[in-house]
């Protein structure tokens, strides 16, 4: 095989160049992509420890609050929903940009998607399982969690579907769900070939459990014409439901009360803010990635820029977003709202929100230059503070707006404790601890997708 | 008999011929490395499409239903005023109704390619059966 050919068809060109050995091609591209599962480095190890070593704190964090009372956290009046909550929206806005790269720019056909969509959508589960972690953490008796699902009590009583934290539990478990399911399939062919795998030695359990999960898939026609099928459909249904799943979370608080939740422009403002931390996760985890597995050849400076300009696309509507919202206290006339919004910027928690208006109006804006869109170093390193931003737009959602309502009588502070703080590490491990096993497990690419380009140019 | 090619090009080709033929997919078997919209455009000129989109419509609809029913049943199973709001409230239920026509539409496709593909075949998760990157055909010669 000659390299030529591969380099042709990864750096190349927008034409259909035509390749002269398809097939070679397609070999060479299955060994690229699979040469990073199986007997992992050093390297590999030391990220798992650490990983493993903040689940170990965020889990004696979490005994701890369970065994001791909810009284550990930071978390009383009138600031009843804390980092705990700050965390689970987080963490559900990184899930965003997974489906959103695997379903919406599917359907667009942006050609770019393919070099993102495995790992974003690994991302996305990983993400959602990290989320739903929060809500548990957040409850005083964890042992009860099961009386959201609907069900009726003792007394025949169902529960109220008129709130939106039931709304939640169906947006958020349907999004888990059909997430697993969508990442699944696109997973099969590629778990297919996985199984003859040189690593992969005959009789060894892994040999078994990639036979168990290609569910025998063999590549027949008929195969592939229902799978065709069913990706479109799955990408149909979960692009609105991304869209979806984060306007329900919105309504966790707008629907509330609280001036700085009631907001009508919350949906669209969280959606365009999940886009925008998940892209910037994306770039985190790939950028690594890319250069540990040695896959520049496949995940081009090109595509990474396309990246970075969605970043900055959604990155814009989030500033407009938040000047909007402020404009929208001052112009409103009401007294709270304004007050809401003067504290916020100059009040006790003015270093939350401008650390947030920096991070995530700011950063995005040297992305108009094509010089630093273009520089993978600055890719990484723009990621970095856009997460931060993000999180800390949560928290000034969350924790200023309840810190100051309508009673100054019952304003109040909020300190996050080290235990929320401890479980907030541990769910960075729980999550990292995922995406390492699972960039040594799965290809980290879709090699089906990957081949399938081979023959229609890109 | 047995055919195989390393591009898509011959095997097109040799499938289109095969077809005119008059032979159809009862008695052969194709493989391919990757789905290939045009092969899908060629068979289904002779064949049926996949009537996975059926799956997927009875899901959707099953999911709607269900979300309007169930809120609405269980509104009605212990009648209690919250919130000043009518027993019935659309626009809450829609939300319930509405992702559970996303899951139910997404579990009956993915049923759907269970049934139709005949998946998951136990006897081909340890098969040594290797396709590779080529395209085949398998022609059933005994009938």
């Amino acid at each position: 095989m000659s390299s030529r050919t591969t380099e042709t068809f990864a750096a190349g060109g927008h034409a259909h160049e035509h390749v002269s050995d398809p097939k070679a091609v397609k070999d060479q591209i299955e060994q690229d992509i699979y040469a990073s599962v199986g007997k992992p480095g050093r390297l590999f190890w030391i990220a798992l420890a650490l990983s493993l070593g903040a689940v170990g704190i965020g889990a004696v964090c979490w005994a701890y609050q369970i065994y001791t009372g909810l009284g550990v956290a930071g978390i009383t009046n009138p600031v009843g929903w804390g980092v705990y909550i700050v965390d689970f929206v987080f963490w559900v806005g990184i899930a965003h940009s997974g489906t959103l790269i695997s379903a919406i720019l599917f359907l667009f056909r942006a050609k770019f998607r393919s070099k993102f969509n495995r790992a974003a959508e690994a991302m996305t589960v990983f993400a959602v399982l990290t989320a739903g972690l929060f809500p548990l953490v957040h409850l005083g008796r964890v042992w009860f969690f099961y009386w959201l699902f609907p069900y009726p009590n003792q007394r025949l009583l169902w529960i109220n579907f008129r709130s939106p934290l039931i709304w939640d539990v169906f947006a958020v478990s349907t999004y888990l769900t059909v997430s697993v399911v969508f990442w699944y399939i696109g997973l099969v062919p590629d778990i297919s070939l996985a199984r003859r795998l040189k690593q992969v030695k005959e009789g060894k359990i892994a040999r078994v459990l990639y036979g168990i999960f290609s569910g025998g898939w063999s590549g027949s026609f008929k195969e592939w014409q229902h799978y065709g099928q069913l990706y479109k459909y799955m990408a149909a249904l979960a692009a609105p439901l991304v869209l979806s799943v984060h306007s329900v979370v919105s309504w966790d608080f707008a629907m509330g009360v609280v001036y700085g939740w009631h907001t009508t422009i919350f949906a669209p403002y969280f959606v365009a803010g999940a886009i925008f931390s998940g892209c910037a996760m994306v770039l985190t985890l790939v950028i690594p990635m890319r250069k540990i597995y040695r896959l520049e050849k496949y995940i081009s400076i090109d595509d990474l820029e396309k990246l970075a300009k969605l970043l900055m696309f959604t990155g814009l509507i989030v500033g407009y977003a938040y000047i909007i919202e402020l404009a929208l206290a001052v112009y409103s006339g009401n007294v709270y709202e304004y007050e809401q919004f003067m504290y916020r910027m100059g009040g006790d928690y003015a270093w939350a929100y401008w650390t947030m208006m920096i991070c995530n109006i700011g950063t995005p804006l040297l992305l108009f230059f094509r010089k630093l869109r273009r520089s993978i170093a600055f890719l990484f390193a723009i990621s970095i503070p856009v997460n931060i931003g993000m999180w800390f737009e949560r928290f000034n959602i969350i924790i200023i707006s309840l810190a100051k309502d309508f009673d100054p009588y019952a304003f109040g502070l909020y300190t996050p404790s080290l235990i929320e703080l401890g479980i907030t590490l541990g769910s960075f491990g729980w999550f990292f601890t995922y995406y390492l096993g699972f960039t040594r497990t799965l290809p980290v690419l879709s090699v089906t997708e990957l081949k399938e380009e081979v023959e229609h140019g890109r | 008999m047995e055919y195989r090619f390393d591009n898509k090009k011959d095997f097109m080709e040799k499938l289109e011929a095969l077809f005119k033929d008059g032979m159809r997919l009862k008695r052969m078997k194709i493989y391919m490395p990757h789905p290939e919209h045009d092969v899908e455009h060629l068979v289904e000129k002779y064949e049926k499409p996949s009537r996975l989109k059926f799956f997927t419509l009875v899901g959707g609809l099953t999911g709607c239903l269900t979300g309007f029913a169930f809120t609405t049943y269980t509104v009605f199973s212990w009648p209690l005023v919250t919130g000043g709001k009518p027993f019935i409230s659309i626009p809450p239920f829609t939300v319930i109704a509405f992702e559970l026509t996303i899951l139910l539409g997404a579990l009956f496709s993915f049923a759907g390619i269970m049934i139709l593909a005949r998946l998951p075949k136990i006897s081909k998760m340890f098969a040594e059966e290797v396709h590779g990157n080529e395209y085949i055909i398998i022609i059933d010669d005994a009938r």
